[in-house]
């Protein structure tokens, strides 16, 4: 069923992801506004990753159904409009940054010139231009998390999943990476964010917390503080866990 | 399919060897090395076999029998004692004793004459150029002593005339080469894929999984061909080997040939989780080919129970396809079958690979 072109980007309804007796994503209603920065949140093993791949079309569901952009999961005209940036770099270590975005330029099927624009803008903004013929081998780990951003944006998407794109990043790196975020979002991208790290879920719009598959709460930084009486996102987290969650709005 | 996205993945693999020149060392050099080392290794005859005669005869029968023995396959040397002759042979100093008693040449016109040979068989290959060395000096003495054999074979070869077991075996290292590299190469850039992550970063762009594996095929393809094209310069240029048919062919066959190892190559990455695991794959590639293709011996050597196996593996189709070619100069009409079997097999994994890289969606 189509949701139509002015739907969420983002809706599932009753998402179950399961792995044998094991349930990843249990239940999961989501929904998330086009334009906005939605932060998943949640422990290792809370099942953030599982949705992503769901979403992305990596992992079929269990059970549930799925939509971007208006369009169910699984439909190929959503591909060129959506943007990955997996959890592991995910880089061609023997080819140079120039090669490993000209590559995705390509897959998205980019003419050379369009490539070459929007890899020029992107490699100032993560600061590699003149590294751009240095083999992937030879950058450092921050750099490659660069390079991997730039490879997730070079088609422009209008919905960018991103799976804990700042593990491992020193923190000056990690500031510029939400200064571009929100960015995106204010150009009118969707961009839906995975992460264990509380303090970087405050600078999103709306966030969801997960826990063992399940959403136990959602709503902005502030109403669910605020809604747990709590002073922090983390201590609202685990007083959330303990209650076993609700939904701030 | 776009065919624009799978060249994307071909640019990718011929890209990445730019930078990385051990694989660009194994692709040229490992099927190079492997050719001229078996050629060399498989091209002589057997020589310098170390015989004693004992000639209690001495008659000029005798004489001239020995002087008939071909010295480039024997050196030849005289003792008197057989018992000594023959520990020589125990002791491993030499590989048989030609006894020639001393009745032989009085025994001829009774037709009892016998030449005793006392030999070392455990090596079946020098036995046997000892004993086709005796008999070939026999007949010639027989020859030259004016006599004839009642019934002669007159040979007009249908195939291979003046082929020797190089030509034999050329064919067959060639496809054994390429079906190896091509697999193991694929096997191990896949494995990659699916480790660094690169390969679920493609399958969420628009490529489709029948492009990934249209872009590898089309890769290794072309470095499949051009491993062909060098291991037959080494061939027609290092062993001389005059190729009958049409070297056109023998492409095709090595495409194809490329065509199911890339394939298989995918196939079996889908059950190594890492490089070294992938690596333990290498028996299950290497032995069937190597022991059952008909590489080195023909099929029909192959026990018949175990026969079945050889028409189970895939390069068994391609030794005997390029063999045809190169060897009996066949064309397409002749060897049609094979081609069908191995467009088959690829037909097969390729489906079976797409498959795999469906199923990871679990």
């Amino acid at each position: 069923m189509s949701q139509g072109e002015n739907g969420l980007a983002v809706e599932t309804r009753g998402l179950v992801k399961k792995y044998g007796a094991f349930t990843a994503v249990d239940n999961l209603d989501l929904k998330i506004e086009r334009g906005e920065t939605y932060g998943l949140l949640g422990p290792n093993g809370s099942g953030k990753t599982t949705t992503i791949k769901v979403l992305c079309d990596l992992l079929k569901p269990t059970g549930g159904e799925a939509f971007l952009l208006g369009k169910k999961v699984g439909d190929n005209s959503i591909a060129p409009r959506i943007g990955y940036m997996p959890q592991e770099t995910a880089l061609y270590l023997d080819l140079s940054i120039n090669d490993n975005i000209c590559l995705f330029g390509e897959v998205y099927g980019m003419s050379r010139a369009e490539i070459a624009s929007a890899e020029k803008e992107l490699l100032e903004f993560v600061d590699l231009t003149k590294w751009r013929n240095t083999p992937v081998s030879n950058l450092s780990g921050g750099m490659r998390h660069r390079t991997s951003l730039a490879c997730s944006m070079i088609h422009n998407p209008e919905l960018l999943f991103m799976d804990e794109p700042t593990v491992g990043v020193d923190p000056e790196l990690r500031a510029s990476f939400w200064e571009y975020f929100e960015t995106l979002g204010k150009r009118g991208a969707t961009v839906v964010i995975t992460t264990h790290y509380m303090d970087e879920a405050h600078r999103c719009g709306k966030i969801g917390m997960m826990r063992q598959g399940k959403l136990i709460a959602e709503g902005s930084p502030q109403d669910i503080i605020q809604s747990t009486g709590c002073g922090s996102l983390e201590d609202a987290f685990l007083e959330l866990a303990r209650k076993g969650g609700h939904h701030a709005d | 399919m776009r065919i624009k996205r799978a060249l994307a993945i071909t640019k990718r693999i011929f890209r990445g060897l730019r930078h990385d020149r051990r694989t660009v060392a194994l692709i040229i050099l490992a099927p190079v090395l492997a050719m001229t080392l078996f050629g060399i290794a498989f091209s002589g005859e057997v020589e310098d076999v170390d015989v004693i005669v004992v000639d209690h005869d001495g008659s000029d029968l005798s004489n001239t029998i020995i002087g008939n023995l071909d010295e480039q396959t024997l050196n030849i040397r005289f003792m008197d004692s057989e018992q000594e002759a023959v520990k020589k042979v125990e002791d491993g100093n030499a590989w048989a004793v030609f006894v020639f008693p001393e009745d032989f040449s009085q025994n001829i016109a009774t037709k009892n004459a016998v030449i005793h040979l006392r030999g070392d068989k455990s090596n079946v290959n020098v036995a046997s150029a000892i004993a086709t060395t005796l008999r070939e000096a026999m007949t010639e003495t027989l020859t030259q002593a004016g006599g004839e054999m009642p019934v002669s074979v007159s040979e007009s070869p249908v195939y291979g005339e003046d082929a020797e077991f190089i030509d034999f075996f050329v064919p067959g290292i060639m496809a054994f080469a390429i079906f190896l590299l091509t697999t193991l190469l694929t096997l191990l850039a896949f494995v990659g894929e699916r480790t660094s992550g690169t390969l679920e970063r493609l399958k969420a762009s628009p490529m489709r999984d029948g492009e990934i594996v249209l872009g590898y095929v089309i890769a290794f393809g072309v470095i499949g061909m051009v491993q062909a094209f060098l291991l037959l310069i080494i061939a027609t240029v290092g062993f001389n080997i005059t190729i009958e048919g049409n070297p056109f062919l023998a492409y095709i066959i090595v495409a194809l040939l490329a065509l199911v190892s890339v394939n298989l190559g995918i196939l079996l990455s889908a059950a190594a989780k890492r490089e070294a695991q992938a690596v333990q794959f290498l028996p299950m590639i290497i032995l069937p080919t190597f022991l059952l293709a008909g590489i080195f011996w023909p099929v029909e050597a192959i026990p018949s129970f175990l026969r079945w196996a050889s028409f189970a593996i895939p390069p068994t189709y391609g030794v005997e396809a390029m063999r045809s070619v190169m060897v009996r100069g066949w064309g397409l009409g002749e060897i049609w079958m094979e081609l069908v079997v191995l467009l088959a097999f690829a037909l097969v994994f390729m489906i079976l690979s797409v498959k795999s890289l469906q199923r990871g969606k679990g």
